[in-house]
């Protein structure tokens, strides 16, 4: 913003006895001024003449220009701040820049208006390449991890990421490209290629996943849509050799090639996956959804209901493969029984189902008593919680009655209460007393989660 | 003296520990269900694992034990050892020739309890030439021979897969078999080197076994199981080349070994 000079010196008058100058009389005419001139520049139309940014280096300007066009619209002062902060916003969330600074000034030149504004965008890029290097602890296996990120690769908020983890029993890595389109940063493609390895001692199962995908995003009035392409080797094995027959007759080699459309509205998340018709062995239609809602209540309490729901149909007259059906128990989704443990089984490893529906509802609320009001206590929170679910292979020659009448047998179900720590963004702990109920033979179920 | 009989009681106890552990694995009986799992035979097996598969259902039926087939494009992939064949009994999963000869032993069903020291020692003697020689042989073939593996090994087995993954699984394991023919040796071998190691190798089963019915005695032997199973998969096994085939046939005991172990034990199975 530039200064207001708000005083101007005139010349003092010569009077013969009144030679003390009052501090008064030379103050107040130039508040005047100033409290005059500060009105007239919050109403006084102005004219952007010029938007600038300074500090490009490898950034493409034209990715630039829709950003900032906006600023151009101002009409008067305050509005011209308003545009140049989303501006700033806008050009901080491509992911190009350190920091954005701005300068609104007056406009001087040849071609300056009275009324004329100069906008200045400082900007700092990002470093071409940045590193990072964490080691991991945990399931038994120690693993190391190198990622490489390259931002604003080509100069129009391309972004390269690279990531390596070297463990003591698997290795994975992944490569990942992302081009937002210039002018609409939510339209993004991002193209991936990995390998993934991971172990799943619930159904004694350990799966090498080898593909890549393309992925594109674009909101669509509220909601926000993905349209992916995936394709897929995978590798089945057996954990251990005690791994069950059913488990053992899953092992091997298959192909997965599969188109699925994402939405993401508000509280709603659906997903449709449909594999076999662009390559690949496996070939299914697979259907997913989620929704969440949080109320808050009287006493600084929440009140949280939630409702999952999925449907695997195999076609082709296949089998559906272990690696694409649902799982369901643990402590993410139904309390009060073991991770994936519910459901179908062998000789205790769970072979998920191709049908599945669970539902939550919970009420967060502060402690009792509110220890340590306003520091550490506020990240503890008691927790009441029912949760219910239902996981079963459906018959899909009979009718979708049936497939109700299925689904609603046999209903698990666990209710109970406990204590939740917050930490942040990073983790949750949870430690809660469940009661399972509606335990089926099979299900693996505990007290404490 | 306490010594003495520290040792004493604990070899009794260890003793006693081996005989109810032995007792356990053979109380239960040899059930209806056991089950043989091969890879598909019309269109994905290959020639030695039809030879191994095939001395491991003639073993059987020689032992009198009923198997079922079971055909799975990933077999090879659900036996623990990743070798074909492997047997599914009750609840356990025994893969290859020799180990399941020491399961069903702990069953109780064996073929050499009547066979010496000397004579057992014989036996796995020959038993070794058959596996470093003729299955080597025919790894050898279907591998190694650039035209027998595009023209019969590389399709056959990934027929199952579709593409791409098809091409990458063959050619993953013709590296593997390849580095595995250089490592032992063989890499530097030609075809007819090879042809004549079988041959060498046949003329020694053919000498052994002269004008016996079987390699030992009256009785057949886990020997016969799997000679029978290579030499009769090597003579019905259409390849890109006959020799092979031309090459065993010049021993005619051992034709006539393989024609007889065939009526006797596999009468009601078409070839």
């Amino acid at each position: 913003m530039g200064t207001v000079h708000a005083k101007s010196l005139d010349p003092l008058p010569m009077h013969g006895r009144d030679l003390g100058v009052n501090p008064d009389d030379l103050v107040e005419p130039p508040e005047m001024e100033h409290e005059a001139k500060q009105e007239i520049l919050e109403n006084k139309d102005v004219v952007v003449q010029h938007v600038n940014i300074q500090g490009l280096g490898r950034t493409k300007e034209d990715l630039l220009g829709y950003e900032i066009s906006d600023v151009f619209h101002a009409k008067n002062l305050i509005d011209v701040m308003k545009k140049a902060h989303v501006a700033r916003q806008k050009l901080l969330r491509l992911g190009i820049f350190k920091e954005v600074e701005v300068l609104i000034d007056t406009s001087d030149g040849t071609d300056a208006l009275p009324n004329g504004l100069d906008v200045t965008f400082e900007v700092t890029e990002i470093k071409r390449l940045t590193g990072s290097y964490n080691t991991m602890v945990g399931n038994n296996e120690g693993s190391m991890v190198l990622g490489l990120k390259l931002p604003n690769m080509l100069g129009r908020a391309e972004k390269l990421t690279f990531q390596f983890s070297y463990g003591t029993k698997e290795t994975s890595y992944g490569l990942s490209f992302f081009k937002p389109q210039p002018g609409h940063f939510e339209r993004n493609l991002t193209l991936n290629m990995y390998k993934v390895t991971g172990q799943f001692p619930w159904s004694s199962l350990k799966e090498t996943d080898r593909g890549m995908s393309a992925e594109v995003n674009f909101p669509l009035g509220m909601t926000n849509h993905t349209l992916k392409w995936e394709g897929v080797w995978r590798e089945l094995g057996c954990l251990a050799r005690s791994a069950s027959f059913a488990v053992r007759e899953e092992s091997g080699h298959s192909l997965k090639s599969a188109l699925s459309v994402q939405c993401l509205w508000g509280v709603c998340f659906a997903l449709q996956e449909l594999a076999g018709y662009t390559g690949g062995d496996a070939s299914f239609l697979k259907e997913d959804f989620e929704l969440q809602l949080n109320r808050r209540l009287f006493w600084d309490s929440v009140l949280s209901a939630s409702l999952w729901g999925g449907m695997l149909y195999p076609l082709g007259g296949q089998p559906s493969c272990i690696a694409d059906r649902f799982y369901l128990g643990g402590p993410t989704s139904v309390r009060g029984f073991g991770m994936y443990s519910i459901g179908p089984q062998s000789e205790g490893d769970y072979l998920g189902g191709e049908a599945y529906w669970a539902g939550g509802l919970h009420l967060y609320t502060p402690l009792p008593f509110r220890p340590g009001k306003g520091g550490f206590g506020d990240l503890f929170r008691t927790h009441f919680f029912l949760n219910a679910g239902n996981l079963c292979n459906l018959n899909y020659g009979d009718g979708p009655r049936a497939h109700l009448q299925k689904l609603a047998e046999c209903i698990r179900w666990s209710y109970g209460a406990g204590i939740v720590l917050r930490l942040g963004n990073i983790a949750r702990l949870e430690l809660n007393y469940c009661v399972p109920m509606g335990v089926q033979s099979g299900d693996r179920y505990t007290v404490f989660l | 003296m306490n010594v003495l009989v520290v040792s004493l009681s604990l070899s009794l106890s260890l003793c006693l520990l081996v005989c109810l552990f032995l007792t356990s694995t053979a109380a239960e009986p040899w059930p209806e269900t056991a089950t043989l799992y091969q890879p598909l035979k019309e269109d994905q097996i290959l020639l030695s694992d039809c030879a191994s598969s095939l001395a491991v259902q003639a073993y059987l039926r020689m032992c009198g034990l009923p198997v079922q087939v079971a055909y799975r494009a990933n077999a090879e992939y659900m036996s623990p050892s990743g070798k074909i064949p492997f047997i599914h009994v009750g609840n356990q999963v025994v893969s290859e020739l020799g180990p399941i000869v020491q399961f069903t032993k702990a069953k109780g069903h064996s073929l050499s309890d009547g066979l010496d020291d000397i004579q057992r020692a014989e036996m796995k003697a020959y038993m070794e030439l058959v596996n470093n020689m003729l299955l080597t042989a025919e790894l050898y073939i279907q591998w190694c021979d650039d035209a027998t593996a595009a023209e019969i090994s590389r399709p056959r087995y990934s027929s199952p897969y579709s593409w791409p993954l098809s091409n990458i699984l063959a050619y993953q394991k013709q590296w593997e078999v390849r580095r595995k023919m250089n490592a032992i040796g063989w890499g530097g071998k030609t075809l007819e080197q090879v042809y004549e190691d079988v041959s060498q190798c046949c003329q020694a089963l053919s000498q052994r076994l002269g004008t016996q019915p079987f390699f030992f005695n009256k009785q057949p032997t886990e020997l016969d199981a799997l000679v029978f199973g290579h030499l009769f998969t090597i003579l019905t096994t259409r390849l890109t080349s006959t020799e092979l085939a031309e090459r065993i046939k010049s021993y005619s005991n051992l034709l006539s070994f393989c024609r007889r172990i065939e009526q006797t034990y596999f009468e009601d199975k078409t070839s």
